[in-house]
């Protein structure tokens, strides 16, 4: 369970997010949606520790965030699957490579990494393109390698940073179909984006942000 | 709402178990990285070689007169040579005299005709020196302090000589020896001194090295921090990239030196046998080779460490 509460962060200038209090329950999914500045990246930013609340509380699963230390928070971030709008692929490595990083970070035997990288390109439909160089698949292609690699190692948490920014509606209706997939195997997923038209068809939770504070959807 | 997923499902292995795999990993990646770009890395191994050769082979060089030095010294002797008039009788009482000092071990008289026939053989003089009317050379002592007697005692001794009646001068045969230590102690410390500057070039070189390297790859350190790796994983491709360098350099330092030690030797080894000596110009030996990959490892990883800290500490995600 992701707890936030009355979680505002500050920066010099401006108050990305204010006074935010919100549960997303376990295995639960849910969009968050507003227009850009609205605080949706800083809002996935403070849950992958990127950056840490200037006021209130974040609480997973218990675990007050604040108190997670330097050298923890690479474990912390392992529990999250993050799939970026820009792929955020490594192009000197292959797909398969791509993929069996955070297993590789996690510390898992080289047959149990195979074994699971090919399932998880497999479920995103890659598989037999695993030797393949990222640069040279398609932009819904590399999606779904960042996809695969964020589902990879089993996480808890889904996160998605506007993950259909970069591509048509037929494959964004695919990309989010693959999330809807893993949330019903349990995972709980968080995806943030402005495309209203496409997850308003999507039933799921919409959590609305301006200009930093909550519209709609939340609940404590 | 689903059912909650279970985490990473398969266990990872245990802690030390995939510590020693990430290193290994790490290690070869590093290594396999390097080997792509051989004329970059052949440059830094080549800056570090240098850096590491210059002080090692002077520090051999000094190894090697310091070797040949020590076959020349012989244990303090003084030459007291007595006045020109002094008769033999009264060498002998000045020599009783002298032996009965406490910080003598022994002395030898050196009469002026055996002297002077000496040294006619020594130089094929004998006829020149036949011409002359008189013998030119005085009766001589030669006296062997105890062997316990040190520094200050052979000054006391060498005062004490000079005042005993009859002697006119006290030569201290050792002095070149104790100027000679003066010269190979001073190098010595001008070696070490420009081998410590050398060495903080090394330094310098290999931390910039890794600087550059850290760039050339910090998008992919920000996606594999993102995705769960902790600074000490993103760091130790780097500390092995630093010590395969350090490796590296210290590997072609030591063949440098040896190229060095055999274009030196044949001439020096022959200027040897004309001193007569059963010396033999020597080199770094298997132990120097092994000496200079350690220093040269142990410089690349330590500035590694310290570039890959700093540079890590300063990147996002922290």
């Amino acid at each position: 369970m992701i707890e936030f509460n009355r979680v505002s962060k500050r920066y010099a200038d401006h108050d990305a997010l204010r006074d935010i209090s919100l549960t997303i329950g376990t295995g639960e999914m849910v969009f968050l949606t507003g227009h850009s500045g609205a605080g949706k990246t800083t809002f996935l930013r403070l849950l992958m520790l990127l950056e840490r609340a200037s006021m209130g509380t974040l609480r997973v699963d218990g675990r007050d965030t604040a108190r997670i230390k330097g050298r923890n928070i690479g474990r912390y971030r392992g529990e999250f699957g993050i799939v970026f709008q820009d792929h955020q692929l490594l192009y000197d490595r292959s797909v398969l490579e791509n993929v069996a990083l955070p297993l590789e970070i996690a510390g898992f035997r080289p047959r149990d990494i195979q074994r699971r990288t090919r399932a998880a390109l497999d479920k995103v439909g890659l598989l037999g393109r695993e030797k393949a160089n990222p640069a040279v698949l398609s932009g819904g292609e590399q999606q779904r390698v960042g996809i695969a690699r964020a589902v990879v190692a089993r996480p808890r948490f889904l996160i998605a940073d506007e993950p259909t920014g970069n591509l048509d509606p037929q494959l964004s209706a695919e990309i989010m179909g693959l999330f809807e997939a893993f949330n019903r195997v349990g995972v709980t997923v968080i995806v943030a984006s402005h495309d209203l038209a496409l997850i308003s068809r999507l039933r799921h939770r919409i959590v609305t942000l301006k200009t930093g504070r909550l519209l709609a959807g939340a609940g404590l | 709402m689903n059912r909650p997923a279970a985490g990473l499902g398969i266990a990872p292995r245990r802690t030390v178990v995939s510590w020693v795999h990430h290193h290994r990993q790490a290690a070869s990646s590093s290594l396999l990285r390097a080997l792509r770009v051989p004329v970059a890395t052949g440059l830094t191994w080549l800056v570090v070689g240098i850096a590491l050769a210059l002080p090692a082979s002077l520090l051999v060089i000094l190894q090697n007169i310091e070797a040949v030095t020590s076959d020349m010294r012989s244990p303090a002797r003084f030459s007291v040579l007595l006045e020109s008039g002094t008769s033999l009788n009264s060498a002998q009482d000045i020599l009783s005299r002298v032996e009965s000092r406490v910080d003598v071990r022994d002395v030898t008289l050196i009469p002026k005709d055996q002297a002077l026939a000496r040294f006619a053989a020594d130089t094929g003089l004998v006829g020149l020196l036949d011409s002359i009317p008189d013998n030119p050379l005085p009766h001589t002592l030669l006296v062997n302090p105890l062997a316990s007697v040190e520094s200050e005692g052979l000054s006391e001794l060498a005062q004490g000589l000079k005042v005993v009646r009859g002697v006119d001068q006290v030569v201290f045969d050792t002095l070149w020896q104790a100027r000679l230590a003066g010269v190979l102690q001073a190098g010595r410390r001008l070696v070490m001194g420009i081998g410590l500057l050398m060495m903080m070039g090394a330094v310098l070189i290999l931390a910039n090295t890794i600087r550059l390297a850290i760039d050339a790859r910090r998008d992919e350190i920000v996606v594999i921090k993102l995705i769960g790796a902790n600074n000490a994983y993103a760091r130790r491709p780097f500390l092995y990239t630093g010590l395969w360098s350090g490796f590296g350099g210290g590997l072609l330092g030591a063949i440098m030196v040896g190229a060095f030690f055999i274009y030196l030797s044949e001439p020096v080894n022959q200027l040897l046998q004309l001193y007569n000596s059963d010396r033999r110009f020597t080199g770094l030996g298997i132990m120097g080779v092994l000496n200079m990959m350690f220093l040269g490892g142990t410089l690349g990883l330590l500035s590694a460490w310290h570039a890959a800290t700093s540079q890590l500490r300063e990147l996002e995600p922290r």
